[in-house]
């Protein structure tokens, strides 16, 4: 194909898509609605697995030790706990920090902070934070703290009972994790077909558009165009299409998820997905651009098959 | 130049367009087709045209026999024919100027040529003035006009025209029949399908009479007889 003949093409396709005003916002508002789906299934996937890694790293034991427990022997016990197979890290968090941790938690709460006022001494007990390798193994680890040489060091919630924390949460984490697997199936599954439904709809609009042109496509051909030299402006418009159609859902996800993120920050503590989505802007305007110009340009040539059989 | 040999086509066992149609057409002539609504003048042109394929038999051009050239060399055989219908078929969201430039667009002239070929063929109808006008914006006969100019402006070497008045008014009529006439005098080859009787008679051609998918008259200047 030589130059003049493709800028032809190229010119067509703008062309067509500018006189066909009313078709090409519809084709455009449909493709544009097929990726914002697109988009969600993605974005939330990324979130529910956030979430999720999220709940896991929190599912872990903290051991707190006595009050007048030696940091050195907390650090002994830390580097012993190092060295298990099944401990993924453990983090010592001393009595000074636990304090500051609180405070900075409850700061402008003038009830928290008259108590520890009142209390005076720092009622903190030092913690190490242990996460394992893997929830299942919690029950190796504790065995090891409760039973070693340790156990004199660690806090007593009553006589007999060993302050080890992850026993008050691990059931009701394990259960919203689990929940929380299943929403993300379920809602994968959900967004999966809706975006499916929302391709066939584009495809389905792009289309009724080339129907429309079913007697024009004809007479081309009746005249001497030759199949590339029809369908070709077909596709330029598909590039065009998709193009525009990236552009306006990259925009319009920009309030969505400040709102969203804004909501779901506070409820999980878990990623915040409008920082994400703006710090992987390119990456994500990338495949974006190149999905709308696939469902455009797929569309298109898949619809022109039909009418070019004359 | 073109040769219908024992040329039929049968859309089924109730319904036969063509039955055993033989007959040529040489170079230069003026032929008329005539026969009542349904008798197969259309789909003797759709055979020509390629845009269907016989049942049996084979239909040739230049030697070439039509229904066996390829996809690809398909667009040159029609560069060579020029067509204009009784619909008109112009490209609705192209201007009249656009519309007959098209052609020589998907032929991959220059613009240079392009400008000039156009501006000729117009003026040769007599459609410069609404040359950048789209087609809803033309009357029947300027629209049979820019369609004459589109099939002419690719100089063909045969022009097909199939009921070409059938929609217009008796001044743009013969409007259009003496067009036909000039563009034949200018050396191309025309081929008319219409059951207009006065048109016929006027033109004192060469008249293929087809009947109930028969050719059953081929008289060297004929008078329309049904």
């Amino acid at each position: 194909m030589d130059r003049v003949t493709f800028g032809r093409i190229i010119k067509g396709g703008f062309v067509n898509f500018f006189r066909n005003g009313v078709v090409s916002l519809a084709t455009v508002l449909v493709i544009s609605l097929t990726m914002f789906m697109l988009g969600s299934v993605l974005v939330g996937g990324i979130f529910l697995n956030g979430v999720i890694s999220n709940l896991e790293e929190k599912v872990d034991i903290t051991a707190y030790f006595k009050l007048d427990t030696d940091e050195r022997d907390i650090l002994e016990v830390k580097s012993n706990l190092e060295k298990l197979p099944d401990v993924k890290g453990v983090v010592f968090v001393s009595r000074d920090e636990a304090l500051n941790k609180f405070l900075e938690r409850h700061k402008g709460d003038e009830l928290y902070m008259k108590t520890i006022e009142i209390v005076g001494d720092n009622p903190f007990p030092a913690s190490l934070e242990i996460q394992a390798v893997d929830p299942s193994r919690f029950e190796a680890i504790s065995v090891f703290l409760e039973s070693g040489r340790f156990q004199n060091l660690i806090d007593e919630k009553s006589p007999g009972i060993k302050n080890i924390s992850y026993r008050l949460n691990q059931s009701v984490i394990d259960r919203l994790s689990v929940i929380l697997r299943t929403i993300k199936l379920v809602g994968f599954g959900i967004s999966l077909i809706l975006a499916l439904i929302a391709l066939m709809v584009a495809y389905n609009t792009v289309r009724l558009a080339i129907y429309s042109s079913k007697d024009e496509i004809s007479v081309m051909q009746l005249v001497g165009a030759s199949r590339s030299f029809i369908r070709g402006p077909f596709l330029v418009e598909g590039v065009i299409h998709g193009v525009i159609s990236a552009l306006f859902t990259i925009v319009a996800f920009y309030p969505l998820l400040l709102w969203a993120g804004k909501r779901t920050a506070g409820i999980f503590g878990g990623i915040d997905i409008y920082g994400y989505y703006v710090s992987y802007i390119w990456q994500i305007s990338f495949i974006l651009l190149l999905v709308g110009i696939a469902i455009g340009v797929l569309s298109s040539a898949l619809a022109m098959r039909r009418y070019l059989k004359v | 130049m073109i040769y219908f040999d024992n040329v039929s086509k049968v859309y089924s066992p109730t319904s036969i367009a063509l039955e055993d149609v033989s007959f040529s057409i040489a170079p230069k002539e003026f032929v008329s087709i005539v026969g009542r609504s349904g008798a197969g003048k259309s789909t003797l042109l759709k055979l020509l045209l390629a845009e269907e394929s016989p049942s049996s038999g084979s239909v040739f051009f230049e030697s070439h026999n039509i229904h066996k050239l390829s996809r690809k060399e398909l667009p040159f055989l029609r560069r060579k024919m020029g067509v204009v219908f009784q619909d008109y078929r112009l490209l609705p969201h192209r201007t009249a100027y656009e519309n007959v430039a098209f052609a020589l667009e998907a032929a991959g002239k220059s613009e240079d040529d392009i400008a000039h070929d156009v501006q000729q063929v117009l003026e040769l109808v007599g459609l410069m003035d609404k040359a950048w006008h789209f087609p809803h914006e033309l009357s029947g006969g300027e629209k049979q006009r820019a369609a004459i100019a589109r099939a002419l402006v690719v100089a063909p070497e045969v022009v097909i025209a199939d009921e070409p008045t059938g929609n217009l008014d008796p001044m743009n009529t013969w409007e259009i029949v003496r067009l036909l006439e000039k563009i034949n005098d200018l050396g191309t080859t025309v081929i008319l399908a219409t059951h207009d009787k006065e048109i016929i008679n006027y033109l004192k051609r060469r008249v293929l009479t087809i009947e109930k998918g028969k050719l059953v008259r081929d008289e060297a200047e004929g008078r329309y007889v049904l």
